[in-house]
């Protein structure tokens, strides 16, 4: 209609180099309840490796919300690790959850806790992530969350964690594969260790920039 | 935000007015009203269309009844059991007041007595039962003593509440399995023998209070200790319930159960004992939370009422039903929207004072990581799939829902999270005539089949590799729009072509549908495509505007029309031989497809018109729109029946999908918020 006003919309028809190419929108003229998810992606897109720009809260934001937003997007983007798994993770050579050999996890999607393969892990845990997320109970808005309902977002964090690191340890070419186009790993990392959400002794990945043979961690405890 | 898109909107309207009359299609109902004489002539397709119309409509009204009563069962029971709860706490405020009243009398006949040294003469001075009757004893002692009685009593009144609080908290920690007293396993239809046996419990509680005194200590208040701060009232207590079973999914979820989940951990023994605590914290915390989202869920359900009936589902919303007067928010729509009067048989006159049915926001489907492109239902059950740009897409069973609390909405969790795209899915199509067929394409290019799990399919089953399907690669950019009929299916893609496909065949691609346009310009991208003439060919429109009709046998094109404006969806009509068009001019268009004839064309909306959808039977059009709102229209007058304001812009969009179920009275819209609503 207007040829001054910019409409940030992929229409119908839309190239997919052009998708969501449209020029950036000042985060102070972002007026969406929506605002947040919309900046993270924003930020995202124009450089994934980038972390320092991405984690970079914006003034007088609600760091609730701000980490609430940046768990949501991991999870999102975890769904392409999962794909990838899916092809190459199978219950008859992963039949259960486990990074190094020292700790099997037990999927807690279940009523009672149970020793799911790794591919149902992930998929159970990425799927538990959704609804915990999205639930009307613990986080009904998406402009300010409980206090007690941010709590919540730890025990996600571990266990999205995990997949990391079964991928890692268990289907390094598809993690390096993955890593190589989204930094979703390194981008983590930083998320929880910025924000003290997980300690430092469950982020048993080696850093990833230097390529540092995997040293079997011993006495490593799941606190 | 919200202003200057209204004000917009009713200079829109005005323009609209006049645009229209020159633009309506003189139909075949138009020409034969244009005769002088009144008589009407009854054409056998006309008096076929009349009674397919009439029948479709009864259809719909029935099954909506049926749906509606089921609901006023519910509610009538529900409420059947509160009053029951009532009538209790009547009996007991009835017995209070009347110990108060003999309190009050004993005294007067105290003070009487003092005064004049006489007994007071008093009606019926009875004790209650439980009363030990007053003593005769030294003036200044007596006064003292009934002061003591007095008091007593108003404790008992506390200790009333307390002894309730103290029931709760039993049952509290019942349903917590925090003690072994009761172990039965509630759920929500319980609830309103739960509520009356509580009140039951509490009433002999009570009586058996009375009855020891003031021998008994006051222990309650200690006993009720870590709850009374809550101050669970009876609706929480209900949440409560109504919440157990996710209580019980989720709390299992709890931090510390991962130290259990790690078998080889030698702290677990240890740290057992603390962990049990930490979880009855955890639990304790689960209750604080929950009150506190009672009370402000009031206000947050309120959000996304329906704008048109003003009454929420759980409301009681008779007057939707009976529709003595217009839907309220239909104010600028009035104006808005062509009434194409005049027409050839009585339908028009039926439909006036029919079919006022309003639709409700019944469930929200929330698990979408992003924007909800498409959604699709299931050719029966009440199912649904939703495409997102998440990358996943998602199986719902409507009948498989958690209660949400007080607010009407229920919420769903998916069933099956279907992972494989790599890229935003952008559309979906639900397999026909095999019902348990889907299809999704999206970014990525691609067009996956995949296996529909059974509707009762659990989330967290193991992963099962048949359900994906086949993969269709030959597209070479966005697929944007799919349409399945026949067990054919039609895409219309960003690489410029559409295609129609076999899917399971062994060679799946049958056709390749391009305009035959000058080779030098570039062919225009193609934003949707539907089949049309039952399936013998195809409609697809682009991004330039125009409307082509391909025809699938020799994949020529028939004919070719078009407008301005960019397309964004094309829908057939079931029975007409007529493409419904929606445009980013916020146009509605009506084709006729044999001879290209613009029948129709009205504003629609505020903004880009996104979504278009038919319901089965032809007689109605749902339309959805960036500007955050759905419509549903009245094909016979081109009127806007109801507007939904459904779903909250993230960048500039809004609305990215609609749809009709194709055999319950069920819509759904899918928008840029991440979710997708069901209206019933
Ligand atoms: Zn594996
Ligand atoms: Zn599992």
């Amino acid at each position: 209609m207007t040829d001054v006003q910019i409409l940030r919309r992929n229409r119908p028809g839309t190239k997919a180099k052009d998708f969501c190419r449209w020029p950036d929108e000042p985060f102070e003229e972002m007026d969406s309840t929506l605002a947040v998810p919309q900046f993270i992606q924003q930020t995202i897109r124009r450089d994934p490796a980038n972390l320092e720009a991405i984690l970079k809260m914006p003034e007088a934001q609600d760091e609730g919300v701000w980490k609430y937003e940046h768990l949501r997007q991991f999870c999102m983007e975890l769904n392409g690790l999962a794909v990838r798994l899916q092809s190459e993770c199978k219950p008859e050579t992963c039949t259960q959850m486990t990074a190094t050999e020292q700790w099997i996890f037990l999927c807690a999607a279940h009523k009672t806790p149970k020793e799911c393969p790794a591919i149902d892990y992930t998929r159970h845990t990425l799927d538990g992530a959704a609804c915990l997320l999205n639930s009307n109970k613990y986080f009904p808005s998406r402009v300010s969350i409980k206090e007690s309902s941010v709590a919540k977002l730890g025990s996600v964090c571990r266990r999205v964690y995990r997949i990391f690191s079964h991928a890692y340890f268990h289907h390094r070419a598809i993690f390096d594969a993955f890593e190589k186009e989204t930094h979703l790993c390194k981008r983590f990392t930083y998320f929880v260790t910025k924000y003290s959400i997980i300690s430092k002794e469950i982020l048993i990945l080696p850093k990833l920039d230097d390529e540092a043979p995997i040293t079997p961690a011993v006495g490593e405890s799941d606190a | 935000m919200k202003i200057p898109t209204t004000m917009d909107d009713n200079s829109v309207s005005h323009h609209n007015g006049g645009q229209v009359g020159s633009q309506i299609g003189v139909s075949v109902n138009n020409k034969q009203n244009d005769e002088p004489s009144q008589n009407v002539q009854y054409s056998i397709p006309g008096i076929l269309h009349f009674i397919q119309h009439e029948w479709a409509r009864f259809e719909l009204e029935r099954s909506q009844w049926e749906v509606d009563r089921a609901e006023f069962e519910a509610r009538i029971a529900f409420l059947q059991g509160e009053r029951k709860g009532q009538e209790n706490l009547k009996n007991d405020l009835v017995r209070r007041i009347k110990m108060l009243e003999y309190a009050l009398k004993q005294e007067r006949a105290k003070f009487h007595k003092l005064k004049y040294g006489v007994e007071l003469q008093q009606g019926d001075v009875r004790p209650p039962p439980e009363e030990p009757a007053p003593d005769a004893e030294p003036a200044e002692r007596a006064h003292f003593k009934q002061g003591r009685q007095l008091i007593k009593q108003y404790l008992q009144e506390i200790g009333y509440t307390d002894t309730i609080l103290d029931v709760r908290s039993n049952r509290v920690r019942a349903l917590l399995g925090l003690n072994n007293e009761e172990t039965d396993n509630p759920n929500y239809r319980n609830y309103d023998k739960q509520q009356h046996d509580r009140c039951d419990y509490a009433m002999n509680h009570m009586a058996r209070k009375y009855d020891y005194g003031g021998k008994e200590p006051r222990k309650s208040g200690v006993s009720g200790g870590g709850y009374n701060e809550e101050g669970l009232s009876v609706q929480e207590t209900a949440a409560v319930f109504a919440n157990f079973e996710f209580l019980a999914n989720q709390e299992m979820d709890m931090d510390e159960i991962d130290d259990l989940d790690a078998k080889q951990s030698h702290h677990a023994v240890g740290k057992a004992g603390e962990e049990v605590d930490h979880e009855a914290e955890e639990v304790l915390n689960e209750l604080n939370l929950l009150t506190e989202s009672e009370a402000d869920s009031g206000g947050q359900g309120d959000e996304y009422t329906v704008g048109a009936s003003g009454a929420g589902v759980g409301g009681v919303s008779v007057s939707g039903g009976e529709g003595e007067e217009e839907p309220l928010a239909l104010g600028e729509l009035a104006q808005l929207t062509v009434s194409n009067e005049p027409e050839a048989y009585d339908v028009a006159q039926t439909n006036k004072e029919a079919f006022r049915k309003t639709w409700n926001a019944k469930y929200t489907l929330r698990s979408h990581f992003d924007g909800v492109r498409a959604l699709a239902f299931h050719p029966t059950e009440a199912a649904l799939v939703t495409a997102s740009e998440d990358h996943t897409l998602k199986l719902w069973n409507l009948q498989r829902t958690v209660p949400a609390k007080k607010s009407a909405g229920l919420d769903v969790e998916p069933l099956y999270t279907f992972r494989a795209h790599t890229a935003p899915v952008l559309c979906l199509a639900m397999g026909a005539p095999r019902s348990e067929e889907l299809y999704s394409a999206g970014l990525d290019g691609t067009i996956r089949l995949w296996n529909l799990p059974p509707p009762t399919a659990d989330p967290y089953d193991p992963y099962d590799p048949s359900v994906q399907g086949a993969v269709l690669r030959d597209h070479t950019d966005a697929v944007w729009s799919l349409a399945c009929a026949h067990g054919r299916l039609l895409s219309a893609s960003a690489d410029g072509t559409a295609r129609l496909w076999a899917p399971r065949a062994a060679r799946p691609l049958l056709a390749t549908l391009r305009p035959e346009a000058a080779p030098a310009a570039p062919a225009p991208a193609p934003a949707a495509a539907d089949f049309a003439e039952a399936g013998a060919r195809a409609a697809v429109v682009y991004r330039d505007g125009s409307l082509i009709i391909y025809d699938l046998e020799t994949g020529q094109v028939v004919l070719r029309v078009g407008c301005d404006s960019a397309a964004t969806r094309v829908r057939s009509h079931p029975t007409l031989g007529v493409a419904v068009t929606a445009h980013e001019d916020r146009h509605i268009r009506f084709w006729d497809v044999a001879s290209g004839r613009l029948a129709h064309a009205m504003v629609a909306h505020l903004d880009a018109v996104t979504g278009l959808a038919l319901d089965p039977n032809g007689l109605f059009l749902l339309s959805g729109s960036h500007d955050c709102s759905v419509r549903l229209w009245n094909l016979d007058t081109k009127t806007c029946v109801q507007e939904i304001t459904a779903h909250r812009k993230k960048f500039d969009e809004s609305i990215f999908d609609v749809a009709f179920h194709p055999v319950r009275p069920y819509i759904a819209s899918a928008g840029a918020d991440g979710l997708a609503k069901v209206f019933v």
